[in-house]
């Protein structure tokens, strides 16, 4: 039924139907609506937290529909998720959001309207780039951000909205891990702006950025490399395990001269964003 | 007789092929959608009708400028098309006393259309003139949503054309300046300018013949004359069209044919445009208007070059050219003919200069507009309209150029100037539907499964399955939705809905109030002009801070000093010192106005009611009304400091040069200090609350509802009729607006003096 990719590591690569995340955007769409409804006939406001991350969602899978599509280019790619911020930027500047952020050992450290204006712009952006990078292994993709997102909510004042939605993911995060699926750019792109959305409107920014520390080195290496040597990262698969020569990328460190196999590999890593959740969620409690 | 209704209809329409037309299920589709969106544009800007007076078939206009064109056009209907004109400019004496407003300055387009349609109307049975002023706004705005549909289709087919009509049609900002009693020079305006840019488009069609070329250039240059006589941004669309031409030139797509239609366009349009009396001839050496000769010279150059002249000849030509290009400008610089641009204009190309201008600034609608305004409007449309800046700019052909300048620079005035919103509605009508459209159409080929060519085209649609495409295009399609249903940037009620919830200003009592829990009308200014009209002479000079000026004179028939027109800013200043200074000061200035005319003066408050206690209700000023107003009286009469105190007006050491003089901002909101205690706007402002207060304590006893303030009251103004005094406090949210009138004392004032 839906487009077939070669499954890379696996043994006579199937082909897996890719770009399922489709369906996660419309779930969490008609979900983030009917909350939305839900609210307004129990105690209406003037701006929804949970129609602004609907239009973030629409966004992101819309982005990565486009990408599916005529395979953007990386650099509209960096780029695009900037339009997504603007509901978001409209929200907190209608809620009269903080715009401080309480940094560990700095303390408080307050952006003024450049909070509205760069930092959240700059959240989206980078959010959603750097958990669109961390993939390429069955499960990666999925179960990671969806950690993060489980961070997230159990600080969230607006957990409600992610319920349904994490629940659907992790409904598509198993049959990821297992090889049945891929979630594709839509996918991919879709969580990721979920992720940065629900941290800004949660108002949760540390816990984000620490969550993500993993995600922003990963990227971080596979950019300087990129850039200063001029290679992608790459793993070799001999049938059984995964295998890199270079240290160029999260995953390529981890299988460096280490044969692991794919759900070795998926399982420490999503172990390292558990560890890193848990020591936001530790940081926060402070 | 056993004929089904089905069978019937089938043989009906069969009975077309006997004539041989033919009609196939996509026209009869596109053409359904095309009269609803036509009927939505109609019904949406008409459903205020609901606050208007539904029984007697009558409605007013809304806000304030639609009342100096519907005074224009009442002349016109009373004494001939030309009356404001011809032979004499008609001097309006009921507004801006005592010199009387020159009404031949006044742009002809939109009273003669109404004047014209009226007629028409009349034959077929009687209408009252302001009801039809009022509800002409908005067929104009569906026949230039029909327009629009006619430009998206020569651009990229029915289907971007029908959704240009509906991002149109429900574009809030066009909705809110066409929408039921907007009798202004933004409908002419809009419907010249989709005008102007179909047909110009279409005259500059290579694929067509010469003669249809010269038809349409003709066209366009009537429809262009028609925006020049109908609206003051007249000057961006001819800007654009010269801007547009002289890129194409540059992009060496010069043809004999732009030549052509540019100089019949351009030539008639502004042939009849300086017939215009408040246009002359002088707008052909006004600033925004030279580049149209600049680039007709450029053309001109173009059409010389391409013959076959010789290197030397070419520099000669290109070198003269230059000279008298340059020499031309230095010229009219030196004679000051360039400094001929209106502040406004020049304002939105640097809007810094307003913050010297207290006075245009005043004026919302002219303010800057800050991004919000612009995700208002557009919401998360904005992503189609950057996707189809991207299929436009990666198609250039020559309308697509077009359309990207339009789109680019449009926006750039919008975000200078708020209401310039309205320009760019329609060129982001279409770029929206052209990316809503570029990227659907693949899905779409995809789905039916006849796109053999594009999926070999695209490589990268390999890997986009059927079923895929399904679901694309249901996420486009719910972000679309999204949008126009549910609006998020505007709390869930798209601005298209809330605008319909929104009654004309003077029947919502110039309140921010509306939507379906108002069940009738705010009668709190239509009692105030009935009184006027009733009770008051229409030589009876009232005087008033201008935004009322035309209710008062259009109907209150009585004579106002000043009004929206503010064409005289000496006279708002001196306005603003009768206000702002005390009883003395400020009946001294009245006094020079001519104690015979000038009768009376009045204020427009809003107050808030809260309930304390059980018994005790606080009232205080709400800053709806002239208790809001009063920083630009302060503001823009302390501009004219000197001439008041040259004029032995006020001292020195009384003057002001703004609010700050009056008092202070403090945290509970304003403190007035001794002076601002005894200005005359808050002396009225603040009797007109105790009345109220006093008031109602007659009604209900045992409750106290306390003023913020008491003042003594006032030695020489004595409030004759207070219209709203027994506005319930609740009925509208806590608010109570009152208009207050007050009669000038001037046997007292005369006895102390």
């Amino acid at each position: 039924m839906f487009p077939r990719v070669p499954d890379q590591h696996k043994v006579g690569r199937p082909l897996i139907p890719n770009g399922l995340g489709a369906f996660y955007v419309l779930f969490t769409t008609v979900y983030l609506f009917l909350v939305y409804f839900w609210q307004q006939s129990v105690n209406p406001e003037p701006i929804s937290a949970a129609f602004t991350l609907a239009v973030c969602v629409l966004f992101g899978g819309f982005m990565g529909m486009m990408d599916d599509w005529i395979d953007l280019k990386w650099r509209y790619k960096a780029f695009m998720p900037l339009i997504a911020a603007l509901p978001l930027i409209y929200y907190a500047q209608a809620i009269d959001a903080r715009t401080s952020i309480t940094l560990p050992l700095v303390g408080m450290v307050d952006f003024g309207i450049a909070y509205f204006y760069i930092i959240i712009p700059l959240i989206v952006m980078i959010v959603t780039n750097v958990v669109n990078q961390l993939g390429g292994l069955n499960g990666l993709e999925s179960i990671c951000p969806a950690i993060v997102i489980a961070g997230l909510m159990v600080f969230s004042p607006n957990y409600m909205l992610m319920v349904g939605p994490l629940l659907f993911w992790l409904i598509l995060a198993v049959f990821n891990v297992s090889g049945k699926i891929f979630v594709g750019n839509t996918g991919s792109f879709t969580i990721g702006m979920t992720v940065a959305s629900f941290a800004v409107i949660s108002d949760l920014k540390v816990n984000l950025f620490i969550s993500l520390l993993p995600f922003i080195f990963n990227s971080a290496l596979i950019l300087l490399s990129a850039f200063l040597i001029g290679k992608k990262a790459s793993v070799t698969f001999d049938g059984k395990k995964l295998c890199a020569n270079s240290r160029k990328s999260l995953v390529t460190i981890i299988t460096y001269r280490r044969p692991l196999t794919e759900r070795q590999v998926v399982l420490i890593i999503s172990l390292i964003v558990g560890l890193f959740t848990l020591l936001g969620a530790f940081i926060r409690m402070l | 007789m056993g004929e089904t209704f089905k069978e019937r209809l089938g043989n009906s329409l069969s009975g077309f092929n006997r004539f041989g037309i033919q009609i196939s299920h996509g026209t009869i589709i596109a053409v359904a959608a095309l009269v609803l969106i036509l009927f939505i544009a109609v019904t949406i800007r008409l459903l205020p009708l609901r606050w208007e007076n539904l029984t007697a078939g009558t409605s007013y206009l809304n806000e304030f400028d639609p009342y100096y064109q519907f005074s224009a056009t009442k002349h016109m209907v009373d004494n001939g098309l030309l009356s404001p004109y011809y032979p004499t400019p008609w001097i309006n004496a009921m507004k801006w006393y005592p010199v009387g407003l020159d009404m031949s300055s006044l742009l002809p387009a939109l009273p003669m259309t109404a004047t014209i349609l009226y007629g028409v109307v009349s034959l077929f049975g009687n209408i009252d003139l302001m009801t039809f002023c009022a509800i002409l706004p908005a067929f104009m705005a569906a026949l230039s949503c029909l327009i629009l549909y006619f430009i998206g289709k020569d651009m990229g087919g029915k289907a971007v054309g029908l959704s240009a009509a509906l991002f149109l049609a429900i574009a809030p900002s066009f909705l809110q300046r066409s929408s039921l009693g907007f009798f202004d020079t933004e409908v002419p305006g809009v419907l010249g300018m989709v005008l102007f840019i179909f047909l110009f488009m279409r005259s500059m069609d290579s694929k067509r013949s010469l003669k249809a070329s010269l038809i349409y250039s003709l066209g366009a240059g009537l429809s262009l004359a028609y925006f020049i006589s109908g609206w003051g941004a007249a000057y961006y669309i001819i800007g654009l069209a010269s801007l547009f031409v002289f890129v194409l030139v540059l992009l060496k797509r010069y043809s004999q044919r732009l030549l052509i239609t540019y100089s019949i366009t351009f030539g008639l349009a502004l042939m009849i445009g300086t017939k215009v009396p408040y246009i002359g001839l002088n707008y052909l050496v006004s600033g925004a208007i030279l580049p149209v000769a600049a680039v007709f010279l450029v053309l001109i150059l173009a059409e010389l070059m391409r013959n076959n002249i010789t290197i030397k000849s070419k520099l000669t030509l290109v070198s003269a050219s230059m000279v008298a290009v340059i020499g031309g400008f230095i010229g009219l610089w030196l004679t000051g003919s360039l400094s001929s641009l209106a502040g406004k204009f020049i304002t939105v190309l640097n809007p810094f200069i307003r913050a010297s201008s207290p006075l245009v600034d005043s004026v919302a609608e002219q303010r800057l507009s800050g991004w919000g305004n612009i995700y208002i409007e557009l919401g998360i449309g904005i992503l189609f309209f950057l996707v189809g800046l991207y299929f436009t700019l990666r198609n250039p052909t020559n309308r697509n150029i077009f359309l990207l300048l339009f789109a680019t620079t449009s926006l750039y005035f919008a975000t200078s100037m708020v209401r310039l919103l309205v320009i760019f509605a329609p060129a982001y009508a279409i770029i929206a539907a052209i990316g809503i459209f570029g990227t659907i159409t693949p899905f779409v080929a995809l789905l039916k499964g006849t796109s053999k060519n594009l999926v070999k085209a695209k490589r990268k649609m390999l890997r986009v399955s059927r079923e895929y495409s399904g679901l694309a295009i249901i996420i486009i399609f719910v972000l679309i939705v999204s949008n126009l249903a549910f609006s998020p940037q505007s709390g869930g009620m798209p601005r298209a809905v809330s605008q319909a919830y929104t009654p004309t200003a003077i029947s919502g009592g110039s309140l921010p109030v509306g939507g379906a829990n108002l069940n009738a009308n705010i009668p709190v200014w239509l009692d105030a002009v009935n009184w006027l009209q009733t009770n008051v002479e229409s030589t009876d000079v009232v005087v008033m801070w201008w935004d009322y000026g035309n209710w008062l004179s259009d109907l209150g028939n009585v004579t106002s000093m000043a009004d929206n027109t503010t064409v005289n800013g000496t006279q708002i200043a001196n306005i603003g010192f009768i206000y702002m200074g005390n009883e003395n000061q400020s009946l001294a200035m009245l006094s020079s106005y001519g104690q015979k005319n000038v009768k009376y003066i009045a204020v427009f408050t809003v107050l808030v009611v809260q309930q304390q206690s059980e018994t005790v209700y606080n009232v205080y000023p709400a800053g709806y009304g002239d208790e809001g107003k009063w920083v630009w009286m302060a503001r823009i009469s302390g501009q004219d400091k000197q001439r008041f105190i040259d004029q032995g007006f006020i001292s020195a050491a009384d003057a002001w040069t703004n609010e700050t003089a009056f008092g202070e901002q403090v945290s509970g909101g304003w403190q007035w200090n001794d002076r601002g205690l005894s200005s005359v706007v808050e002396l009225l402002l603040n009797d007109a609350e105790v009345t109220y207060c006093y008031n109602l304590m007659a009604n209900f006893e045992d409750v106290t509802f306390a003023p913020d303030l008491e003042l003594e009251p006032s030695q020489y103004f004595k409030g004759i009729y207070y219209a709203g005094l027994y506005t319930s406090p609740f009925q509208y949210g806590g608010l109570v607006p009152l208009v207050a009138i007050y009669e000038i004392q001037w046997d007292l004032y005369n006895a102390a003096h």
